[in-house]
């Protein structure tokens, strides 16, 4: 079943198409990474989920319901987090959750326990000064906690990590790994690395659409292709590894970098035993041979471009 | 519902612990205690200042409270406009009722409670304001007997629920805390302007500002205020409904 479904979504601010016939879909018990540049629209989008901003076009449902712009009744199954998230700053983190507990209204008892629970899962559990004094880290933290009162089976994050430093980064990364048994995740990010730590499931936007989507090694297999990089210890032992009849056809596709040379196939295997045949046979050493993954950067540079 | 007692509640708090009920419940005290003071002594001062200066007849209590219309319809309410015109504006630019809203808190509670507070905080002000002057003059001017004194004070503060209603529209409608003020001060002015033209002035708000003492010396009557009540009335709950209807389609 899909938590998330979008179909041809579209907005427009000002004239100018920020969100172009967007289709996108969320399985449940994914963590689905949202990936884009700063600008491409993951905020606007992510918006109008929550029903915050009106769609020029285009549908969007959560769990079975239509989203209507300024209607919450989608949002119970919703938690969110924004990239900078605002509490009001004179209040505890258990008052603040309290506050949200009566407004969605779950009993005292039920939202203290709760309360309790989440502060202590964020790590917020013996803190008892008031948001005013609170770092962006604690903030964000504390963020996770108010949008999982609700047990949602959507958790939209919008650039949790982004403003964090490595400490912060990890430890929000690790809370969303957590929670990602009991809920579907969606997290919006132009950070990569966090992609490939947590996710299984990714979206790329770029100028308004979904230009790749899938698991996470689908999109790799795809997309991607694997590499194996070769250096040699001189330019005449490289020179010398190119003129071999065996290694002409790789060469069309291959980049040479001073002394290093990236050979890249769909078929590496077949591409090892010809290059360890080359080398046996002409006797040279490398004095590196690396077999390159396909990360999601070079997928997303290649389809930005 | 809870949604609204929720919100409600956090905004008594804010209120408390922003000092704003305390700054205004001072600044009416002040202003109650203060207007029979200045009827009463303001001669004597004025003439121990200027020895030679002719004063008119001896103060009474009527003067008191013509002291006490002039500074709570001008400074007070002021001071409520100044200080409430920022209870919108601080929340969108922090954006910390999106989170909120989110959670399933419907808009129009956040409007509702927002005005809750401050009517009842304008009352708790305005009628402390109003027990002082009317203790302190009953002290300072023994067993004068006065008319209609609670009526006219009615009158001024269903005109404190039609300034809020439109301070209100002004911050929904406005972003900056500067421009919901300075909206809910042309709308007032206008109103005010409009009471001076004479076929309006019999209905307009404007009279249950302007008329209180003539109603406690006895040159108004009760029905005067009749039309000007029901028309505050009216715009006060158009002003709100316009508001919660404004409200839905705000971006956050």
């Amino acid at each position: 079943m899909n938590v998330l479904t979008i179909q041809g979504l579209s907005k427009a601010f000002g004239g100018q198409k920020i969100i172009d016939n967007l289709n996108m879909t969320v399985p449940e018990g994914s963590v689905f990474g949202f990936i884009g540049q700063n600008g491409a629209g993951k905020t606007t989008t992510m918006k109008m989920v929550l029903g915050l901003l009106r769609p020029n076009q285009g549908e969007i449902i959560v769990c079975n319901e239509p989203v209507h712009f300024g209607q919450t009744k989608t949002n119970q199954y919703i938690g969110y987090l924004p990239d900078v998230p605002e509490f009001y700053d004179y209040m505890t983190p258990i008052r603040y959750l309290a506050l949200c507990g009566e407004i969605i209204g779950l009993s005292k008892a039920e939202t203290y326990q709760r309360g309790e629970e989440l502060l202590s899962l964020v790590g917020l559990g013996n803190v008892k000064k008031t948001i005013g004094g609170f770092s962006r880290g604690m903030k964000q933290r504390l963020g996770i906690a108010q949008a999982l009162l609700t047990r949602p089976k959507l958790l939209i994050c919008d650039e949790p990590t982004s403003a964090l430093d490595p400490v912060g980064r990890k430890e929000i990364l690790d809370i969303l790994r957590k929670i990602s048994s009991t809920t579907t995740v969606l997290f919006s990010t132009h950070i990569l690395s966090d992609v490939e730590r947590i996710c299984d499931h990714a979206a790329l936007l770029n100028q308004g659409k979904i230009v790749v989507g899938g698991t996470l090694s689908e999109i790799k297999a795809l997309h991607g292709h694997e590499s194996l990089l070769l250096e040699f210890p001189t330019d005449d032992a490289l020179h010398t590894f190119k003129s071999q009849e065996a290694i002409q056809p790789l060469l069309d596709t291959a980049e040479a970098n001073g002394k290093e040379i990236i050979l890249h196939s769909q078929e590496m295997e077949k591409v090892q035993h010809t290059v360890f045949h080359v080398l046996a046979e002409t006797a040279l050493c490398p004095i590196k041979i690396e077999i390159m993954e396909p990360s999601l950067e070079s997928l997303f540079l290649e389809v930005i471009k | 519902m809870n949604g609204y007692a929720a919100f409600l509640k956090k905004e008594l708090t804010e209120n408390m612990k922003n000092y704003r009920f305390l700054i205004l419940f001072a600044v009416f005290l002040i202003f109650g205690l203060a207007s029979p003071f200045l009827a009463k002594f303001m001669p004597e001062i004025l003439s121990a200042v200027a020895a030679d200066m002719q004063m008119g007849s001896a103060p009474v209590a009527l003067d008191a409270w013509e002291q006490f219309y002039k500074n709570i319809s001008g400074v007070g309410f002021s001071a409520f406009i100044i200080l409430f015109g920022s209870c919108m504006s601080s929340e969108y630019s922090k954006g910390t009722l999106v989170l909120l809203v989110t959670k399933g808190l419907p808009r129009r509670a956040v409007i509702f409670a927002k005005y809750t507070v401050a009517a009842i905080l304008m009352t708790a002000c305005y009628w402390a304001g109003f027990i002082a002057t009317y203790c302190y003059t009953a002290y300072l001017w023994p067993g004068t007997m006065l008319s209609h004194v609670f009526t006219a004070a009615f009158y001024l503060w269903l005109i404190g629920f039609l300034y809020l209603s439109i301070l209100l529209l002004g911050c929904v409608i406005f972003k900056q805390t500067f421009t919901s003020i300075l909206f809910t001060g042309g709308i007032v002015a206008v109103i005010s302007l409009l009471g001076i033209v004479d076929p309006l002035a019999r209905f307009n708000p404007f009279l249950l500002t302007s008329k209180n003492v003539d109603l406690i010396s006895g040159a108004a009557s009760v029905s005067e205020f009749l039309m000007p009540t029901v028309i505050s009335i009216a715009i006060t709950i158009i002003g709100l409904w316009f508001a919660t209807i404004l409200f839905d389609g705000k971006q956050l």
